[in-house]
């Protein structure tokens, strides 16, 4: 383990505590996701159908078409683009998910890692929909946004990658927007109140 | 004084509660249910305002957001905002208004000699009489203008409330909770349908509020109250009170503002003052109601004359009178209900005047009824200047009769609200029968419905909501039930409108707000006018902040009449967003101040932060400029931090850079395409320095690839290109050669990536990695790369380069990594006397070396311009070669980069200034060129600089005049190499 400390995005940038509306339970709750394996896979040229069939073999996900993700054997993998996944994972963490994957995809797909590259966080709660409203230009009512669903967009101008977890939203931002967009959610949870754990 | 024209027992206000506000500094009561305008009716207020060009005293003229007069100024100190509209203020505790465009008082105005003057003051005022000279428009005209124009003053504190936006989707949207909008959103949201209903009043109902009718045996009070209950209880309905949609997009796209505390003193903590929604809809049903046309006659504009359905509203919904003895003045049988609702509240009807050419046995009835006189004739003159007193009417035998009242209620018909049907460009279309403009052309998934229509009765409002609800859940894919509102019946014909009174006297105003009357129009018709969206420029009729909304058809009318042309083939002005006036601080939302754009922060700036250092905005980035110390000035601190570098070492933050992912077997290929020069050969293992040309010709960006494996490269861009060149390198992937096995993604905020640069820099970087690991050089040479571990098993990428000219090595680590990485270089390099440099030194050493950054890649040089024009590869065709090749860019006499030595040290290159022969005049002929970069070398004990120099490259020694004429300076230098510091690069291979 290398003696350099490892920072997560959030770092100096939040804080555990609840803010905002103090009455009542929080209308949303903050918790980042730090130390996950993140990375990029990119179908090489003709490899369609063998990156599925081997992400299938070693992952046991289904490689999904579109805007929206699907979880294997501790990974997730968020479809991004036309044969572009976002894979993500707690049990692969760090540099880990990016060498499995790019060792066992040998070939098939070009592999980049982003665990230090992206802030990614939970929200969740009652208020979560409300909060989320005030940034994401995306329908995201239950019956639009189905659990798994994806959206590469952006907030306040930051560019993010959101997926729904059964009622939670995971969101990624560039590690470098991290103080900014904590900046929007705050203001933007206030009304609601927000716990923020650590 | 306390609430004298209150109506006990009437109304929707809550008569148990009293509210206390002020108005001019007088202290006065409301209850909670009033607007600004009907508490100040209540206190028996008339007076409210004076108008914008003659200082005219100005009352209440409308109930609704269309009010063109009672506009005041809201709050005081920094919340203080002009040109509210007192008819959509909803009375709160303490509200504080003060009436505006008047001095010293809203009685004694100065200001209103201007209405002696407005013979003078007509259309075209500012065209015809400052013309002459022209020199003195700007310094004395335009000052003069301003100061007198305007209404009201905006705070110029900042604004202490929060704003923000918000996104939200719905199946059917509707605009507007009256009879048709709350019918439609039945309609609608009982199929299950997900409906947003907005309206921007705060009460919902709409006219139903105002009137005294009936809806299935219940009071439309009623009515409308259970319809909102019921709409409240269907879970995909959400109701928008307070909330204006001013705007109609592309996609089913519509704009609306919430005024979410507005009706407070101030916020409430955590929440915003306003909300800018964006709603998306498939469909989309506009139930905006219609505008009650005023009919233009003289003195039209005195305190106390009021539309004739503001009055019921103020009776019926406030349970306030606007006066104890009043005169209808209406062309149409819906205002006698006016008389009707004010006999049945006491108020006393003197008069029914009918201007149609018959007289009406129903409005006869009506007056009698009510106990009025019916006079089939005109308002003749009126009386009482700050608030009317009486009014004289003459009959159709020309028969005059003075009588006294307090409020006139005038009535000309009415005009659908049909603004948001055009915003795509939709042209309302001319009604013959109704003598209206009605909806043309709607966008795709929108209806209209009710009034907006022209389906004005309430019967027509509740058919043709319930019918445009239920068809827009349809298309979306919702059955709804069989429609349960039969299609109304005809009331009568409809009658020709009374549009003015001609043999009026007294000045007779069409617009209100921007104080246009009727002799303005026709001077506009006279002088050639003819088509209303010129005459609307001409005169300003429609150009105020209410967009003539009670005005622009009866300046038609009128324009019709001067230019002998029907009405319906004079047309329409157009309206565009925002429907009624939008904050700017709404528009920003949550981006403002700090917050105007999002800010990313390096991984070492937290580190740089505690070092004290000074930072610089490059794009989002916030860059360390310099580290200053004590006592030092910016110079000193830039030369100190680049001599420690030249001699010892220093270390700089290069994350921002761009970093790009290359991959796949045609990697190298994609690369030569995009690159001047080639890169398929480079071995792996290396770096190598590359430009690139947007198709043109000029240069776009430049950096260093390397070569990590065979199938994989690592590039780098410059920090304010590196999304530009992201997007550049799609295109190409997916336009220009899809057919390549190439794959690339951004890793810019992946790595962090420090210079570690001097003599002494690869003692450290030794001390960094782990044991076993060499990059002597002869085992990693300048321009080598390759993947280590450093401080105990960190991932490292080390690149052998140098931007500073000196021994170098940018190393690599995850970002999470970076910011220990940076303590521990600063550690290891605390031995060699380690010094950690900003980008101003860091741009020093560039220009020393004769690197080519961002004011040389200004998108105007070509790779010759910036001395790469043997970089180009003859072997193969790359983006930018061809039009590369054009005569004008190949010509000897083109700018090319030379360096600048000043004959005397001490003086400057100054950047920007432009380059001519040493003996010639500083003008546009004689210039050679122009020099994009300056700096102080401390080595050289020089200024020196860069620029693009005709045919430079020939004229080495030459000496030139650098000439700043903005700057009032002109010193002589030295054309030299661009190469200042150890040109032959020894220091860099060491």
């Amino acid at each position: 383990m290398s003696e350099l400390q490892s920072l997560s995005a959030f770092d100096g940038v939040s804080a555990a505590g609840r803010y905002g509306n103090p009455n009542g339970t929080a209308g949303v709750t903050l918790t980042e996701r730090a130390n996950l394996g993140l990375a990029t896979l990119e179908v090489r040229k003709g490899q369609t159908v063998a990156l599925a069939e081997k992400v299938q073999a070693m992952y046991g996900a289904a490689l999904p078409v579109g805007p929206v993700s699907a979880s294997g054997t501790g990974v997730r993998f968020v479809g991004i683009a036309p044969g572009q996944w976002f894979a993500v994972s707690e049990t692969l963490p760090n540099e880990d998910l990016a060498g499995d994957l790019a060792t066992k995809l040998q070939g098939l797909a070009s592999v980049a890692d982003h665990s230090s590259g992206r802030a990614v966080m939970r929200l969740e709660g009652p208020a979560v929909r409300d909060v989320l409203a005030k940034g994401l230009a995306v329908d995201i009512d239950p019956s639009v946004f189905i659990d798994g669903a994806a959206a590469l967009t952006n907030i306040g101008h930051i560019g993010v990658l959101v997926w729904r977890d059964d009622e939670a939203f995971d969101l990624t931002v560039f590690r470098s927007f991290a103080g900014s967009f904590y900046g929007w959610l705050q203001a933007s949870a206030a009304e609601f109140g927000i716990d923020v754990v650590t | 004084m306390s609430q004298i024209n209150r109506l006990t027992g009437k109304g929707l206000v809550d008569h148990s509660k009293t509210v206390s506000f002020q108005f001019d500094g007088q202290h006065l009561e409301g209850h909670p249910g009033d607007t600004l305008a009907s508490a100040l009716l209540a206190n028996g207020i008339r007076l409210v305002g004076r108008s914008f060009k003659y200082h005219r005293p100005r009352g209440i003229l409308t109930a609704g957001s269309e009010e063109p007069n009672a506009l005041v100024e809201l709050r005081t100190g920094a919340r203080r905002e002009p040109n509210t509209r007192a008819t959509t203020i909803e009375l709160y505790d303490g509200l504080d208004a003060a009436s505006q465009n008047r001095w010293p008082s809203l009685r004694y105005d100065l200001l209103s000699i201007n209405q002696l003057a407005s013979p003078v003051l007509s259309a075209g005022f500012y065209y015809k009489t400052f013309m002459w000279p022209a020199s003195f428009w700007e310094k004395l005209y335009e000052p003069m203008i301003r100061r007198a124009a305007g209404l009201g003053y905006p705070s110029k504190q900042t604004d202490p409330d929060r704003y923000e936006k918000a996104n939200a989707f719905c199946d059917v949207l509707v605009v507007g909770g009256g009879a048709a909008g709350l019918s439609a959103a039945l309609a609608a949201a009982r199929t299950g349908a997900c409906v947003i209903l907005c309206d921007e009043d705060f009460v919902l109902g709409g006219r139903l509020l105002s009137e005294r009718g009936e809806i299935d045996g219940q009071s439309t009070q009623d009515w409308a109250k259970s319809a909102v209950a019921e709409l409240e209880s269907l879970p995909r309905c959400r109701i928008m009170r307070r909330t204006t949609v001013f705007g109609v997009y592309d996609g089913g796209t519509y704009a609306a503002v919430e005024r979410v505390s507005d009706h407070l003193p101030e916020p409430p903590a955590h929440a915003p003052r306003q909300r800018l929604w964006r709603i998306v809809a498939k469909q989309s049903v506009i139930c905006a109601g219609g505008f009650e046309r005023p009919i233009v006659f003289g003195d039209n504009d005195r305190p106390g004359v009021m539309l004739a359905s503001a009055v019921r509203t103020y009776v019926n919904r406030f349970g306030v009178t606007p006066g104890r003895n009043a005169v209808i003045f209406a062309d149409n049988h819906e205002a006698l209900r006016t008389a009707s609702d004010l006999a049945d509240a006491g108020v006393t009807v003197r008069a029914i005047v009918d201007p149609q050419p018959q007289p009406s046995a129903t409005a006869e009835q009506v007056a009698t009824e009510t106990g009025a006189l019916y006079i089939n004739g005109i308002i003749d003159a009126v009386s009482g200047a700050y608030g009317i007193k009486s009014v004289r009417i003459k009959d159709a035998q020309g028969a005059s009769k003075t009588i006294d009242c307090d409020v006139l209620a005038v009535s000309g018909g009415w005009n659908p609200a049909l603004n948001l049907t055009t915003h795509l460009g939709g042209k309302p279309k001319w009604d013959n029968a109704l003598s209206c403009l009605v909806p043309g052309d709607l966008p795709p998934g929108m209806r209209v419905a009710g009034a907006a229509a022209g389906q004005f009765s309430l019967q027509a409002c509740l058919a043709s909501g319930e019918a445009a609800g239920a068809d827009s859940a349809r298309d979306c894919g919702f059955s709804p039930s069989a429609p349960s509102r039969p299609a109304p019946t005809e009331d009568g014909s409809p009658v020709a409108p009374v549009w003015y009174v001609p043999s009026s006297r007294g000045k007779a105003f069409v617009d209100f707000q921007n104080d246009v009357a009727v002799s303005d129009i026709k001077l506009a018709a006279r002088e050639g006018f003819r088509v209303p969206d010129h005459v609307k420029r001409y005169t300003t009729l429609g150009m105020a902040t209410d967009q003539g909304k009670t005005s622009n058809l009866n300046g038609a009318a009128l324009l019709a009449e001067a230019t002998g042309r029907h009405l319906g083939a004079v047309g329409s002005t157009t309206f565009r967003p925002p429907y009624t006036p939008v904050a700017i601080g709404a528009l920003a939302g949550h981006h403002r101040g700090k917050d105007f754009r999002p800010t990313r922060l390096a991984p070492s700036h937290a580190w740089a932060v505690e070092q004290g250092a000074v930072f610089v905005e490059a794009g989002a980035w916030l860059r360390a400029l310099m580290f200053p110390k004590p006592g030092e000035t910016a110079q000193e601190t830039v030369d100190r931090e680049v001599a420690n570098t030249r001699t010892n070492v220093g270390v700089c933050d290069v994350s921002t850079l761009g970093k790009i992912d290359v991959q796949g077997s045609d990697a190298g290929t994609f690369l030569d395409r995009v690159y001047i020069n080639g890169f398929s050969k480079l071995a792996v293992g290396k770096t190598r320095y590359g430009l690139m040309l947007r198709e043109d010709g000029f240069a776009m960006d430049d950096g260093t690839t390397a070569r990590l494996a065979e199938n994989h490269f690592f590039m780098t861009t410059t920090t304010a290109n590196a999304v530009k060149v992201s997007q550049h390198l799609e295109f190409c992937q997916q336009v220009l050669w899809p057919e390549l096995d190439v794959q690339t993604v951004s890793q810019t905020e992946q790595w962090a990536q420090f210079a570690v640069a001097g003599p002494k820099s690869r003692k450290i970087i030794e001390a960094l990695l782990d044991s076993g690991q060499d990059i002597s050089n002869e085992a990693f040479p300048y321009m080598a790369c390759g993947s280590f571990t450093a401080c105990g098993g960190a991932p490292a990428r080390i690149f052998r380069l140098s931007f500073s000219g000196e021994l170098a090595y940018e190393i690599g680590v995850p970002a999470r990594f970076g910011d220990g990485l940076i303590r521990t270089i600063m550690r290891a390099g605390a031995e060699f006397g380690i010094g950690p440099y900003g980008t101003e030194a860091l741009g020093v050493m560039r220009i020393e070396k004769g690197h080519a950054a961002g004011p040389e890649l200004n998108g105007q040089t070509t790779a010759h311009d910036l001395g790469l024009g043997r970089m180009m590869s003859k072997k193969k065709d790359f983006i930018g070669r061809f039009m590369g090749q054009r005569e004008a860019l190949n010509e000897a006499a083109r700018a090319a980069i030379v360096g600048l030595k000043p004959l005397d040290p001490k003086m400057r290159i100054n950047a920007g200034a432009h380059l001519v022969k040493r003996d010639a005049v500083a003008n546009a002929e004689n210039d050679q060129g122009y020099v994009t970069s300056q700096a102080y070398s401390p080595e050289l004990k020089s200024f020196i600089g860069l620029a693009m120099l005709s045919d430079g490259p020939a004229r080495y020694g030459e000496v030139v005049k650098v000439c700043d004429p903005l700057r009032d300076y002109e010193t002589l230098a030295e054309v030299c190499s661009p190469h200042f510091i150890d040109p032959e690069g020894e220091r860099l291979r060491v």
